[in-house]
């Protein structure tokens, strides 16, 4: 196992190396960079007088060096203009946008989107492992049926849309304001109950959005999985032994079926950062959805490089994770790895 | 001494001001009335400079306002807190609401020639902290700031150096500052009335303890680690920000300061209780408290409108919103004020003149075909179908609000007329036609347009579109490519587009003060010539010079005008340089004045309803100084 687990964080980083290359050379594909654009944008409105101001932060950064040498000062194994200074040595470096380091620009809304992902993520198994062993014990029932079209729809709607119209009836209704986390006038203000209540108020909808189509998808997996389980004699044995229906199934083919539920954590880890950027972005959630959108529009290297750096992290993490929890869950797997 | 009419106007109008002002009794803000009590700020005579700029509403047909009230407003970017400093229009000098340049921030000014300037500051005016606002606070700028290799590795602003020659500044005293040039700057006054203005003058006090020249650079590094930056400079530069707004400690001089530091999602803009206009019953502006910003994304803004979630918004709303904010305004009680946009054309063609493919700029440069191209767009039917016939029908000029608006100009090429436009295209000799009905280019090819879009505004694509219908049956092909912004950019600039759209002149509304410098090819960012706008813009170190006899002219009169001592020599250069474009077409215009729908909540008053929405001159709804608006109830 040890040995198994060192060629598995070997192969890891030499993955993240890769990926931190590829990355970099598609943030600086498109022609020019943060502060070119930004003169280009400011001469066209006729604002000379703050070109100066950019070529400034052009030089101090480093954006004139070529290639090379942004990449790997980047990453810390060069010396940049203010010597070894990167992600090696923890220096997640500048974001021109904000003006304030990469860590401090994502630190804050991090916890936010934690909060709403991992919303999503429970919302998605509460509604989906009920729905999905009742649909899966009652194969082409009426109920079975309706879950179906009720999750293909789930599935097939945009959820952008899904949302602007959720959010103008909540606000109709029940008055939640459109869009955000909380009421605008919470915002600046200390937690309390109050403020709470609106964060969850505010989370409803964003939650159902982003969770209908993994709740759809999560069902139909699950109704497979179990239903190939409930064809196979160890459950009709169980079941002719005189084992109580809940038992039987809650004891043998579901563990079984639970298994690519164990196999997403690998999804799951880098989505709680990254999902949801096209709904966060549309119903003005303070995510790093946004963030991240923004910052590669705008060629904000730095600040763009680190989010997709740190999902890169947690993918890598997640499969790791996932690959040693199946493999201690499910012997067959243990054996055919090796 | 040969002053201007602008210093005499100032003079007149300060002579009239200083009578008030003796004859004012000024008044305790409500809101303010406890921190005063309590001695945390100065009673108002001693905040207010003791000759305030005072806003004379009934003059105007507004009301007499009370203070208080909170007004929301929603953006779409924290960093679009700088809107505040366009909004709120405090400047040096800024246009009225006739688009005269008066004094505000300054008492007065004296011209000599456009050579020499004396700026009058107004005696006891501070910033919103509380430092006096002095002639050093212009000294600092000028030789701390803009010539400090440090801070600003360029040099000075580009406007301050005239044929390489840097301004000359001197103190006279504390509150007269001269700056003078051996040949005339014409548009050294006209920029501080910009949008986005050159601040030549920084809060001295508060930024002097982070430049090395007056403190121990040692004793920065403690904040320049903690910001993350690498030097002084760059501190200095992080914490002067007047135009970002985004440094709640740097003072400022406009009605309302920010007190939030980013990141946040909702930013409070709070009075600044040393704010230097009153209005003519002796009370301070701003009447309204505090504004407050909400960050939202941007394509929820008219959603959140919709729902009464802001009290003023014009940015992030279009023209395709407005029935879906006339349909809240019963429900939530606001108003949806349409202003004309004051753009020269809303939506235009820009047929590149430095096409680097000699076929396609021959044809291009050819006058006639872009008479024929103009008279082939049916503008009614764009009109009609697009802007709900709120829209002019017009070529790419000056619009009538502008005192220098000429009706035949507004009309040349603009009428449909496929006989005129086939006429034309045969006298060129593009006769030949192919299977389908399409004539050929020289070399045999079908004539197809390529016309590339910036691929921001669908708007945009249902014009073009409308475009190709009639473009057809004068046997023209027309294609549209969608692209980016910055690629859109970057092919015209190397001569690669055949046709850009875009919209037309900025300013739609200018006066013969301001700089007719957008009509001449002096920028790279015209798409139409964007090789000889580089080469005025390097010095003809790159880019091509103008080589046809109209450009040349262009660029003759934009030089007569910076050398006019008089207006009526201005408005001359101004109206030949107008009958050039209408007679060239450099620019196909398509329709102008469409309108920008302006939320105001139902108790907003003093909001005019109609006024020209115009980034420069005006900076949005800064030239109506919204200091002046107030909450009824």
């Amino acid at each position: 196992m040890a040995r198994y687990l060192f060629f598995r964080l070997l192969t890891m980083f030499g993955t993240l190396l890769v990926i931190s290359f590829l990355m970099f050379v598609v943030i600086k594909l498109p022609p020019g960079d943060f502060l070119s654009n930004q003169i280009a944008e400011l001469r066209s409105q006729g604002e000379s007088a703050s070109i100066e101001k950019a070529e400034f932060l052009r030089q101090q950064y480093g954006l004139d060096r070529p290639f090379f040498a942004q990449y790997f000062s980047w990453l810390g194994v060069w010396p940049g203009p203010n010597g070894f200074s990167g992600l090696l040595q923890g220096d997640w470096g500048w974001s021109f946008e904000y003006e304030r380091p990469v860590d401090q620009v994502v630190g804050d809304t991090l916890s936010l989107t934690i909060l709403v992902n991992l919303a999503t993520i429970l919302f998605i198994y509460i509604v989906a492992l009920p729905i999905g062993i009742y649909s899966a014990t009652r194969q082409y029932s009426i109920g079975d049926y309706g879950i179906t079209l009720v999750g293909y729809i789930g599935l097939a709607t945009p959820n952008f849309l899904l949302g602007l119209i959720m959010l103008f009836y909540a606000n109709r209704w029940f008055g939640v304001s459109i869009g955000g986390l909380m009421d605008p006038v919470f915002e600046d203000q200390p937690w309390s109950l109050a403020k709470i209540w609106s964060v969850l108020a505010h989370l409803v909808v964003p939650t159902i959005v982003i969770g209908t189509s993994g709740t759809a998808a999560m069902i139909r997996r699950l109704r497979a999985n179990l239903l190939d389980e409930l064809q196979k004699q160890y459950y009709t044995t169980a079941k002719s032994k005189g084992l109580r229906p809940t038992k039987a199934l809650v004891k043998y083919p579901l563990r079984m079926a639970l298994n690519p539920f164990v196999a997403d954590i690998g999804n799951l880890l880098p989505s709680m950062v990254s999902g949801s950027v096209l709904v966060s972005l549309v119903l003005s959630l303070p995510t790093v959805g946004p963030i991240l959108l923004d910052a590669l529009s705008s060629q904000d290297q730095y600040l763009a490089g680190f989010i997709l750096m740190f999902t890169a992290v947690l993918t890598v993490i997640g499969m790791m994770v996932s690959d040693v929890l199946l493999a201690i869950l499910d012997p067959r797997i243990r054996f055919s790895a090796r | 001494m040969n002053k201007l009419t602008l210093s005499g106007l100032a003079l007149s109008s300060l002579l009239l001001f200083s009578n008030i002002a003796s004859a004012l009794e000024l008044v305790e803000t409500t809101t303010l009335q406890d921190a005063v009590a309590a001695g945390e700020l100065p009673a108002v005579q001693d905040r207010v400079p003791s000759e305030p700029y005072i806003s004379d509403l009934a003059a105007k047909g507004q009301a007499v306002g009370k203070h208080g009230g909170e007004l929301r407003t929603l953006i779409s970017k924290a960093k679009s807190v700088r809107y505040m400093v366009v909004w709120g229009y405090a400047r040096l000098l800024g246009y009225d609401e006739q688009y005269n340049l008066v004094p505000d921030i300054l008492k007065a000014v004296d011209n000599e020639d456009n050579k020499v300037f004396t700026l009058h500051l107004r005696p006891g005016h501070k910033w919103s902290n509380g430092d006096p606002f002095t002639a050093d606070d212009f000294i600092y700028y000028w030789n701390d700031v803009a010539n400090n290799e440090l801070t600003s590795p360029s040099g000075p602003p580009a406007f301050m150096v005239i044929n390489g020659e840097p301004a000359t500044v001197e103190k006279i005293d504390a509150v007269t500052v001269r700056y003078s040039w051996s040949s005339s700057n014409p548009n050294f006054l006209p920029s501080f009335a910009k949008a986005r203005p050159p601040f030549i003058y920084r809060p001295s006090t508060y930024l002097k303890q982070f430049h090395a020249d007056y403190v121990d650079e040692a004793s920065l590094t403690a904040q320049i680690e903690e910001a993350g930056v690498r030097s002084w400079a760059a501190l200095h530069n992080r914490k002067d920000n007047l135009y970002k707004n985004n440094n709640p400690d740097l003072p400022t001089l406009q009605p309302w300061m920010n007190t939030t530091a980013a990141p946040a999602n909702r930013f409070i803009m709070k009075r600044n209780p040393y704010f230097h206009r009153v209005d003519s019953t002796g009370q301070q502006l701003p009447y309204i408290d505090q504004v407050t910003m909400n960050v939202s994304s941007g394509g929820l803004i008219s959603a959140k409108a919709n729902a009464g979630e802001t009290d003023l918004q014009s940015r992030g709303l279009s023209f395709s919103d407005i029935t879906v904010l006339k349909e809240g305004e019963s429900r939530h009680g606001y108003k949806t004020h349409l202003w004309p946009v004051a753009k020269a054309s809303e939506i235009a063609l820009y047929p590149n003149l430095n096409n680097t493919d000699p076929m396609w700029r021959k044809l291009l440069r050819d006058k006639r075909f872009r008479w024929a191209l103009s008279h082939g767009i049916d503008r009614k039917i764009i009109n009609r179908s697009i802007f709900f016939g709120l829209a002019k029908e017009s070529a790419n000029t000056l619009l009538p609000s502008s005192p220098l608006f000429n009706q035949t100009h507004a009309d040349s090429g603009a009428a449909l007329d496929l006989e005129k436009a086939n006429a034309l295209l045969d006298e060129i000799g593009l006769t030949d036609r192919d299977s389908n009905g399409f004539r050929k280019l020289p070399n045999g090819e079908t004539l197809e347009i390529i016309v590339e879009t910036a691929g921001e505004s669908s708007q945009q694509v249902d014009v073009l579109q409308l475009v190709s219908e009639t473009w057809k049956e004068i046997g023209v092909k027309l294609f549209i490519k969608p692209s980016d912004r910055t690629v859109l950019r970057n092919r015209s600039y190397a001569g690669e587009t055949v046709m850009t759209v875009w919209s037309g002149w900025d300013n739609g509304i200018a006066s013969a003060d301001m700089s007719p410098g957008e009509l001449a090819p002096t920028r790279q960012d015209n798409l139409g010539w964007p090789m000889w706008g580089q080469f005025y813009e390097t010095k003809g170190q790159n880019g091509e010079a103008p080589d046809i006899a109209s450009a040349q002219r262009l660029m003759e009169l934009n030089k007569a005008w910076q050398e006019a001592s008089d207006k009526s020599a201005k408005e001359a250069a101004w109206n030949e340089m107008l009958a050039i474009h209408a007679d060239e077409l450099f620019i196909i215009g398509i329709v102008s004045g469409s309108r920008q729908p302006v939320v105001v909540a139902g108790n907003l008053k003093n909001v005019p309803e109609v006024a020209p929405y115009s980034w420069d001159p005006g900076g949005q709804w800064g030239v109506c100084h919204p200091d002046e608006f107030f909450f009824s109830n």
